[in-house]
């Protein structure tokens, strides 16, 4: 196991985006670091370096997972995301389509035609990473990211979809918006969405927003 | 009693300490960019040292009290004025009922911190009230203090103190911060210069990065760097070759080459550095770096007994 210290960090290796978040996981359950930060390939822990000298917390990192890493249960249910697509919601997903030579039909079907796993929440508050994406919908993020992305942005990127669950700068193709609260600092669990979380999109029209 | 807000400065927001255990859903730390000056301020009216308090950002604000209260203005240097007339910076002021208090343009350094006497009430959001713009929660509904603002505060009473010498943050336009090589520092062709430059703050400097300029690094990059944790501190680099500092508010993953991390004993000091201002990297390995951030501790510990918590 390679871990790395700089300061009053810690960083170990993974093997890609599912054991970063299994070791997280692992590492957040001992209760032991000021923060676990999972990445693609690594994770870093910060560490009270007031109370823990590096060595020691090295040790105490490496003994934590010196017994293997328990990869994270595929958790069962899936949460159905609904999303107004288009329009004044998903503004990118004309020019989309006309690139990808689709129909917006086609692209709701094919973006609602099948089930999602989230790799990674995070960059910024509960912001989703979403494997799963059909092949022939992967595009590259926009070259000039918008300065303001609005709270419940649904947007593709790079083979991914992204839910942006707080408003950011953000370079996505946004092609809906869902008015599932991705983000509720007064509920016990503020981000209902994880990594890991199973999920399937389905298509509502504006008026229903409201309803 | 209440603070009417005449003038917002540039950008003032309600900053407390920072949100922890929060970063793996993408949440940064926020708070203070300069805790310590933020802890500093809360210590001379007598709140906790993570209370609530104005944080302003290279022009402060005018404020008025509708009754008598105590605050006390630290951080940059800059003027403070009691209905006009200077006030000291470091000191418990008694304000009466009516009395207006104005906070100048900062002279040298970029962040000063109101602490009010009570603190100041704010939404608490995941364990901390302060102000995360980006995402608009916390402080004042998630933004900048605007005109007219009201804001609400309890106060308590408190004796006359003042920082001791000693215990003042020096403010300077030409900053030496501790820092150490880092994860991909070995990916700069050259991995000394970034600690042998002179580098200028450039015109970017906020609470979520500050850009370093004077000189191109060259890096062995290919920009496909898979998506790995950083922190306030963390120094990165593009392959355009131009660092820059992340602050407190910045995201909490990044994709490019991390080639230093400011060392926690100095990474208050982000919070006070602004454009023109010179700065210098102290090359640390990690063990020195501890050793020296336990002999800060020590030194504060008189006058802030959370020092621990603090920086």
């Amino acid at each position: 196991m390679r871990i790395r210290c700089v300061d009053d960090l810690l960083s170990v290796a993974a093997d890609g985006p599912a054991d970063a978040q299994a070791i997280a996981a692992q590492l957040l359950d001992t209760g032991e670091w000021l923060e676990v930060v999972p990445g693609i390939d690594s994770v870093v822990v910060l560490f009270d370096a007031a109370l823990l000298d590096a060595g020691v917390a090295q040790e105490t990192l490496r003994a934590q997972l010196e017994n293997g890493v328990v990869p994270l249960p595929e958790s069962g249910d899936i949460v159905r995301i609904p999303v107004v697509y288009g329009g004044e919601f998903g503004p990118d997903l004309d020019e989309l389509c006309r690139k990808l030579n689709l129909s917006q039909d086609d692209f709701v079907a094919m973006h609602t035609g099948c089930d999602y796993v989230v790799d990674m929440v995070g960059f910024t508050p509960g912001f989703a990473f979403v494997g799963g994406l059909d092949e022939r919908l992967r595009v590259p993020r926009r070259k000039d990211p918008r300065q303001h992305v609005a709270a419940g942005s649904i947007a593709i990127a790079d083979g991914r979809t992204g839910m942006y669950a707080v408003a950011s700068p953000g370079g996505w193709n946004l092609v809906g918006h869902t008015p599932f609260a991705l983000f509720d600092s007064k509920a016990e669990e503020p981000f209902p969405i994880r990594a890991g979380t199973r999920i399937r999109y389905y298509a509502v029209s504006a008026d229903e927003l409201d309803a | 009693m209440t603070i009417t807000v005449l003038k917002p400065g540039l950008q003032t927001t309600i900053q407390a300490g920072p949100r922890v255990g929060w970063r793996h859903y993408g949440v940064p730390a926020g708070g203070a960019a300069d805790m310590l000056s933020l802890a500093l301020a809360n210590r001379l009216v007598g709140n906790p040292w993570n209370a609530p308090a104005l944080e302003a950002t290279l022009l402060g604000p005018t404020l008025r009290f509708d009754k008598a209260v105590a605050f006390a203005v630290t951080g940059a240097i800059a003027g403070v004025s009691l209905n006009g007339d200077d006030v000291p910076l470091h000191e418990t002021i008694f304000a009466k009922a009516k009395d207006e208090l104005a906070v100048s343009a900062t002279e040298i350094g970029a962040r000063s911190y109101i602490a009010i006497d009570g603190g100041i009430a704010a939404d608490d959001v995941l364990g901390s009230t302060s102000t995360y713009l980006a995402a608009g929660f916390g402080g004042l509904q998630g933004r900048a203090l605007e005109e007219g603002d009201l804001l609400i505060t309890n106060p308590a009473d408190c004796p006359l103190l003042r920082t001791p010498d000693e215990f003042r943050v020096p403010m300077s336009s030409s900053w030496a911060v501790r820092a150490c090589p880092s994860f991909e520092t070995s990916q700069l062709r050259s991995g000394d210069e970034l600690f042998e430059k002179n580098w200028t703050i450039g015109r970017r400097a906020d609470r979520i990065g500050i850009q370093l300029e004077g000189a191109t690094l060259e890096i062995a990059s290919d920009g496909r760097m898979p998506s790995a944790a950083v922190f306030p501190g963390t120094v990165q680099c593009p392959e355009v070759g131009t660092p820059y500092v992340l602050s407190v508010d910045a995201g909490t993953v990044g994709g490019y080459p991390r080639v230093a991390q400011v060392a926690r004993a100095d990474r208050h000091l982000l919070g006070q550095l602004r454009p023109g201002d010179r700065i210098r990297f102290l090359r640390r390995e990690a063990a020195g770096a501890i050793d020296e951030l336990r002999a800060k501790l020590d030194y504060w510990q008189p006058w802030l007994e959370d020092i621990g918590n603090i920086i």
